[in-house]
């Protein structure tokens, strides 16, 4: 993941009521990048962009109202969100046919009702 | 032959594991929480969680054994937990195939309250127009018996059912005749202000077995500033007809529900005490609702935190009532109990995936409309027709029950195909609701991101959770309630 560093040494840039940085899709998938966005939409408007080999291009917009704080704390969230819902990807790769599986298995015999 | 008992190694777990299906999410601070489909779930710390995702969990542990027990990961010489969590989910939504429970008649809209959070168009009490007619009644009862539920409840609503109670009179009656053939489970209950529960009324809910359910605010200053009739002292009405139903009826034949509303906020202590010097064994700490046109204002003026403030003190209140000896249930917490710990989940239509409209209750309007839900035909009431499922001189129950209007708001809303739900590891404990997101969002499916129902949902189980696993003695009682 790289992100554009400022002066004070903080790991984002907060200009003109955004914050931007990259993410490697190499180290998260894009679905979960896209899914933490949506998370945390009532807090800021993740506009993603493009795809430069393995960079993913990301800007937090956030309400007029918000201060610099703020928005370094959303953005914080933003990628621990991020790193769930990396986790979350990878549990539901993993067990996705055993779901499938299991409500196969469970409705196998299933007696649908006699109309009333 | 001498037996062989075979070395501790052999009974040692299997090198590896796999998980079964989850979902995860954070609870506080490091801690995280999973579920599984069928309720289960374990708190874990963060770098617990990525040891078991990463499968390197080491197999000695307690987050190990508990893992296993409650069916999040399985061992390559095992298929018992396939079986289990297969049995489980089918107990749990087994009650779908019940099908329609719930048959609401708004017998009337006449009201002799003005209570300011009405949800309804009410009207003045010598409107008759407002008024249910017999024809639709009994057009209506022919619907309930298609339901294939084997047990139904019909509840008379308003308005102010007792005010047409020739009409509630005349329901019950052909009702129990209507089941002298089809042989359902069958009970009645009235919502009442009770303040027209005469002698003739109590006489006949007696006969019938007709249960009565009331609205108590809180203290009588707090009830009658929220809920005002023509010469005052609502209050005092409604207590003495909690009283006579009580006489005549028995203890248990009669509740009450509370609403939030700003003035509640910083007296819910006083509120819980009032049921219990009433002698009531529970209460439902419930928040407004966003329909009805008096309600939209005071909805605005206090927001989830609020109420979310209000329910964690309210509960705790109750909790020290439990340990001094008093039984007194919170209904809403007692649900989301039975969602985690019963295997059959909770029967709470408002809390169903999918969602509890039509398929567990449905609305007959005094017009002869037919809604999805009650809070469907408030959302009319307001303009907007989404929830109207057709009209009992209209449509059969086929034409009902498979109506698009239905059919799409059941598919679309469902929590495993929603956006942030369909990851959200509290969704074995929450529902779809439809109608609130379509009244707050203008959309069914609502963006949870934006939703004050699921930042409750989130905040009352983050609450629950915590106390379930941190407070010995609250869980203690909690469990109780189960």
């Amino acid at each position: 993941m790289k992100t554009t560093r400022a002066d004070t040494g903080a790991p984002f840039a907060f200009r003109d009521g955004r914050i931007a940085f990259t993410v490697d899709l190499r180290a998260y998938r894009l679905a979960a990048v896209q899914k933490a966005a949506y998370r945390m939409a009532a807090k800021c408007t993740a506009v993603i962009g493009q795809i430069d080999d393995h960079s993913l291009d990301v800007t937090l917009a956030f309400p007029p109202a918000t201060g610099e704080q703020a928005a370094l704390e959303v953005a914080r969230v933003f990628f621990q969100e991020l790193l769930d819902q990396e986790l979350r990807e990878k549990v539901g790769e993993e067990t996705v046919s055993l779901r499938t599986l299991i409500l196969a298995h469970a409705f196998s015999r299933a007696r649908i009702p006699p109309r009333g | 032959m001498h037996p062989v008992f075979q070395p501790r190694s052999a009974y040692a777990p299997r090198a590896g594991y796999c998980l079964l299906p989850l979902r995860l999410g954070h609870l506080d601070g490091n801690t995280y929480i999973v579920t599984n489909d069928v309720g289960e779930y374990v708190r874990l710390e963060r770098d617990e969680l990525v040891a078991f995702v990463e499968r390197r969990l080491a197999k000695d542990t307690n987050a190990y054994r508990t893992l296993k027990s409650r069916h999040f990961l399985y061992e390559d010489d095992s298929s018992v937990a396939f079986d289990l969590l297969a049995l489980k989910y089918r107990s749990r939504v087994d009650r779908i195939a019940e099908f329609t429970g719930l048959h609401i008649f708004v017998v009337t809209l006449r009201c002799d309250h003005s209570c300011q959070y009405c949800q309804v168009s009410r009207q003045s009490e010598d409107v008759t127009q407002y008024d249910m007619t017999e024809a639709h009644a009994d057009k209506a009862l022919d619907l309930v018996f298609r339901s294939p539920s084997e047990r139904i409840k019909i509840e008379f609503q308003g308005g102010e059912p007792l005010l047409n109670f020739p009409l509630v009179c005349r329901i019950v009656e052909r009702a129990q005749e209507l089941n002298q053939r089809h042989r359902r489970d069958l009970q009645f209950v009235i919502t009442s202000n009770l303040s027209r529960l005469s002698d003739d009324v109590l006489s006949f809910c007696h006969e019938h077995g007709v249960y009565l359910s009331t609205s108590l605010d809180g203290p009588a200053d707090l009830h009658d500033s929220q809920r005002p009739t023509r010469g005052g002292g609502s209050y005092q009405k409604t207590i003495d007809g909690i009283h006579r139903a009580r006489e005549v009826l028995g203890p248990d034949r009669v509740s009450a529900l509370m609403t939030t509303t700003p003035r509640s906020l910083h007296r819910v202590h006083e509120i819980i005490d009032e049921y219990v010097r009433l002698g009531f064994h529970g209460i439902f700490l419930r928040s407004l609702s966003p329909y009805g046109f008096a309600t939209r204002s005071l909805v605005k003026r206090y927001g989830v935190e609020d109420w979310l403030d209000f329910y964690k003190r309210g509960l705790s209140h109750i909790l020290r009532i439990n340990a001094g000896g008093y039984l007194l249930r919170e209904d809403y917490t007692t649900i989301l109990l039975q969602k985690i710990f019963s295997p059959l989940g909770s029967a709470y239509v408002d809390l169903q995936s999918p969602a509890g409209i039509g398929i567990g209750a449905l609305v007959y309007n005094y017009d002869g409309a037919v809604y999805a839900s009650d809070e469907g035909r408030m959302l009319a009431e307001m303009g907007d027709q989404t929830f109207r499922l057709g009209h009992v001189d209209q449509e059969d129950y086929e034409a009902l029950m498979t109506s698009e209007a239905l059919l799409s708001s059941l598919s679309d809303t469902m929590l495993e195909g929603s956006p942030m739900c369909a990851d959200c590891p509290f969704l074995p404990y929450c529902g779809a609701d439809p109608v609130f997101h379509r009244a707050t969002q203008g959309d069914a499916v609502g963006h949870k991101a934006f939703s004050s129902f699921c930042a409750k949902q989130m905040g009352v189980l983050r609450h629950l959770i915590g106390l379930l696993e941190t407070d010995a003695e609250a869980r203690d009682i909690l469990l109780r309630w189960v």
